[in-house]
């Protein structure tokens, strides 16, 4: 057995067995200002290569858009640190060094200096094929002493669909080229043919190869760095302090979860779709212990299907430890000691952990999901110590557009715009979200110029702006999202669609009396008037406008126009057809007429909360020419809102009652039905409480007792 | 050295005052470890009536010592039960068709086929404590079972 495999095993054996990474931190205690000054020399080499790398990247989505990240791991492949940018691969180029390492490499493939090793296989490291991972050994006195890592966003794979994230794959072998763990360069030398094999298999082959170029000079400037490092402070030194850095975290992961969570059991749940009619489930129970210790357990996540959303265990891991470090470890170093520090359940044979490779894992909506209900759990964690700055209601499951084929340079291309990295975030407890500004997956995330898009992609931007009213309303709302309308230029050859929007569901909850954000979709209108219009000078349509049922693309174009619910594979589009997107709100936090007025005036003002929404839903009375608030007319309509809720809620005994009668009737929806169907045999735990909780009797199904007539949803 | 905020600050924090930076220098600052007991007896000042708070589960709602028990208790002084208890399960509720029409817009809400909206409102004041979007026939999430005797 090779050296490194040994060592992988032993530290997974401590792990398990003493619950910690190393005994003691012997140099740490020895020395506290020289161990950390190192840990700062080691976390500048990891910024330094990710600036650097996006400056060789040609792919907007890097150069603008921040997807991508550093990381310098142990020899077995935990990760020391790690640099800002997509964080959600802390761990996942931890799980590509394992695997090589599990997978015999040292002994039959060989490890030697100057190698790169490449890897786009989800089930291997990285969350879906476009996450693209290389990782370099590093070699001091003829000894393996660690890696350096950086993964990049490359936004097309050659899959059935342009973009990378192509929605209406059912299996894996529709997601394009996935190379697992493949050597792309020796002795510092790029292979040749392995460039002639992918510039042959997928649409835009130049970010592709140029991301491998930047994630290879990324990694040489780690490795270097860190061979001085260890010139300067000794190998033993080195070796020691890289692992007493992630045992340090361990500790300081359960010190600050002990300082700021209210102990206690906390539940949520989030619901994802799929297709026209599947609903995923993703539940979260976490206990915080008296201790510190934090325990998520996923126990009850829907079954794996044919589908896009499946997603394997190290983007399920990597995805929910980027919502993890956000928004409570922040502070502490960015390695594996928080994952260790904490007890995830993540079931095998689940949408989250599919039994073999074979699903595919494009959609990475279960996983965003795993940490949307953390921060709904986390939420109250904090809520209940005091903390109310650090609540973060749900944030939203991310959808965007893709378009391919040929573009105005006659050239063929593939690509995802990335603007779905500018969401609206949750409320906090104390203020609102952040409109247009965030996406769980990367916190550093940036919109991108349109501009620069549209020199390379064949679109025209009619208009980007902020969704009004699409956050979750509550005291404090859920940030708005982002909307955009594109039209088709200079190209006849071309699909577009939208790796989301998915089905007709909230995905952002709000929490403690507010609303979820909106639910996303596209508007599509094809064989347009728009050339004509823009010869004849006329009005186009840049927004949603004042009426989101008839949207400006609607009411000032002539064409075919549909919205698309449930229906996003990419779709062939011809010059002048227009695309309309939503890309995602936050969810909101307390009771709307709990609002502020003035908030709420201020928002009208900002063109960022239409003047329709004011009453109906904050019981604002707001003078629509003078936007004056009219205080005591508020206050009245504050008070029949309340008086109207008491007058239609029915004591929830009674509501119960009436739901398990529906339920025992078989009263349900098929998409509801076939949720629980799956779920209630996939989870005994979840089956257990769902018939304990509508007191129904063992061994209950909704489909044995449906009369199989109920409607299936109007999709 | 321990950072402590002034309970007036901290007042200032709770009821939506402060701006933006200042909230911000708060975040960014290590944690205040007088910080619950701070808020609890803030919240304690806010309350019309006198059972000792002992946890403040979320908005409106407190976990209050009641002769012996520990009970669930609104701002406005309606009285939940136990603790151990969920809470909603004595609320008022109002399954909500979310294209109604009332709070979204028809395009921008779910489809109630697939996920219905579950408002719980308390049945003393009338306040809206916990909006759940779940699917038709989903149980009531339990969101919180604090640990008191930590
Ligand atoms: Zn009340």
């Amino acid at each position: 057995m090779g050296k490194l495999k040994e060592a992988v095993i032993a530290k997974e054996k401590s792990l398990k067995e003493r619950s910690c990474y190393e005994d003691a931190l012997l140099f740490k205690e020895q020395d506290p200002i020289q161990f950390e000054v190192l840990y700062t020399k080691l976390v500048h080499s990891v910024l330094n290569a990710r600036e650097v790398a996006a400056l060789v990247s040609a792919s907007p989505v890097v150069r603008e858009m921040g997807e991508c990240v550093f990381g310098l791991y142990t020899a077995e492949g935990d990760a020391i640190c790690l640099s800002v940018g997509l964080m959600l691969h802390i761990h996942t180029m931890s799980r590509m060094i394992k695997w090589m390492l599990m997978n015999d490499y040292e002994e039959k493939v060989g490890i030697r200096e100057g190698d790169y090793f490449f890897n786009n296989d989800p089930y291997i490291g990285g969350t879906h094929s476009p996450d693209q991972l290389i990782v370099t050994p590093i070699f001091c006195e003829g000894e393996l002493v660690g890696w350096a890592g950086g993964v990049t966003h490359v936004p097309e794979t050659g899959a059935v669909e342009p973009g990378g994230l192509p929605a209406s794959a059912t299996s894996r072998f529709h997601e394009g080229l996935i190379l697992p763990c493949v050597r792309i360069a020796e002795n510092e030398e790029i292979k040749k043919d392995l460039e002639v094999f992918v510039s042959r298999n997928v649409r835009t082959p130049e970010w592709w190869l140029l991301d491998n170029r930047a994630k290879i000079a990324g990694c040489r400037m780690i490795r270097d760095e860190v061979k001085k490092l260890v010139a300067e402070y000794g190998l033993d030194y080195y070796a020691a302090t890289s692992h007493e850095y992630i045992e340090d975290t361990m500790r300081a992961t359960k010190t600050k979860a002990k300082s700021v969570l209210f102990p206690g059991r906390y539940r949520a749940v989030a619901i994802s779709g799929v297709g026209r009619r599947l609903l995923i489930h993703v539940p979260l129970e976490m206990t915080v212990g008296r201790d510190g210790q934090l325990s998520c357990d996923f126990e009850g996540l829907s079954s794996p299907g044919a589908h896009a959303q499946n997603n394997t265990l190290p983007a399920t891991e990597g995805v929910f430890m980027c919502a993890a470090i956000q928004h409570l470890f922040y502070d502490s170093r960015y390695n594996s000691g928080s994952l260790y520090a904490m007890k995830l359940n993540i079931p095998e044979g689940t949408v989250c952990n599919p039994p073999n490779i074979f699903y595919a894992t494009g959609l990475l909506s279960p996983s965003i999901a795993t940490g949307i209900v953390w921060n709904d759990c986390l939420s109250r964690a904090y809520y209940a110590k005091g903390y109310r700055e650090e609540v973060f209601a749900p944030n939203v499951v991310t959808v965007g557009m893709h378009c391919g084929g040929i573009d105005q340079y006659g050239r063929m291309f593939g690509a995802f715009n990335m603007e779905a990295s500018s969401c609206g975030t949750g409320a906090r407890g104390v203020l609102d979200g952040l409109d247009t500004a965030y996406a769980l997956w990367n916190p550093e995330a940036d919109m991108g110029d349109a501009e620069v898009w549209e020199q390379i992609l064949p679109i025209v931007w009619l208009g980007r702006g902020i969704q009004p009213d699409s956050g979750g309303f509550g005291k404090f709302r859920g940030g708005n999202g982002i909307e955009s309308l594109y039209f088709v230029a200079n190209t006849n050859q071309a699909e577009m669609g939208s790796f989301g929007g998915r089905l007709p569901i909230f995905t952002s909850a709000g929490i403690m009396g507010a609303y979820p954000g909106s639910r996303t979709y596209r508007n599509i209108v094809q064989d347009t008037d728009l050339k004509a219009r823009i010869a004849d000078r006329l009005p186009l349509p840049h927004y949603e406008g004042e009426m989101p049922d008839k949207p400006e693309i609607v009411r000032l174009l002539n064409g075919k126009a549909e919205l698309m619910v449930g229906r996003y594979a990419a779709r062939p589009v011809k010059e002048y057809d227009v695309y309309y997107q939503t890309n995602g709100s936050g969810g909101g936090f307390g009771d709307p007429i709990e609002r502020d007025p003035q908030l709420v005036r201020q928002d009208v003002a900002n063109k960022v909360t239409l003047l329709s929404t004011v009453e109906r839903v904050y019981g604002v009375a707001l003078d629509s020419t003078t936007l004056e608030v009219d205080l005591e007319k508020t206050g009245a309509l504050r008070a029949a809102i309340r008086q109207s809720r008491l007058k239609r809620g029915i004591p929830a005994k009674q509501y119960i009652a009436q739901e398990r009668e529906r339920l025992l009737s078989g009263d349900l929806t098929k998409v509801a039905r076939d949720l629980y169907d799956d779920i209630l045999k996939i989870s005994p735990k979840f089956a257990g409480e769902f018939r304990e909780f509508w007191d129904l009797p063992e061994g209950y199904l909704p489909s044995d007792v449906s009369d199989q007539k109920t409607p299936g949803g109007s999709v | 050295m321990a950072i402590s905020y002034p309970k007036d600050l901290l007042r200032d924090l709770l009821e939506g005052n402060l701006s933006p930076e200042r909230i911000w220098e708060i975040q960014h600052a290590p944690k205040d470890s007088d910080r619950c007991d701070k808020v609890v007896s803030l919240e304690q000042e806010r309350v019309p009536w006198s059972e000792r708070i002992i946890v403040c589960l979320q908005e409106h709602l407190y976990i209050v010592e009641k002769r012996g028990e520990r009970i669930i208790k609104c701002s406005c002084g309606h009285e939940f039960g136990d603790y151990r208890t969920n809470w909603k399960e004595s609320a008022l509720v109002y399954e909500r068709n979310p294209q109604d029409g009332e709070v979204y817009f028809h395009t921008r809400a779910a489809d109630p086929d697939f996920m219905v909206l579950r408002e719980f409102y308390c049945p003393g004041c009338g306040s809206q404590l916990e909006v759940e979007a779940v699917p038709p026939g989903y149980p009531f999430i339990f969101s919180f079972l604090p640990d008191l005797d930590s």
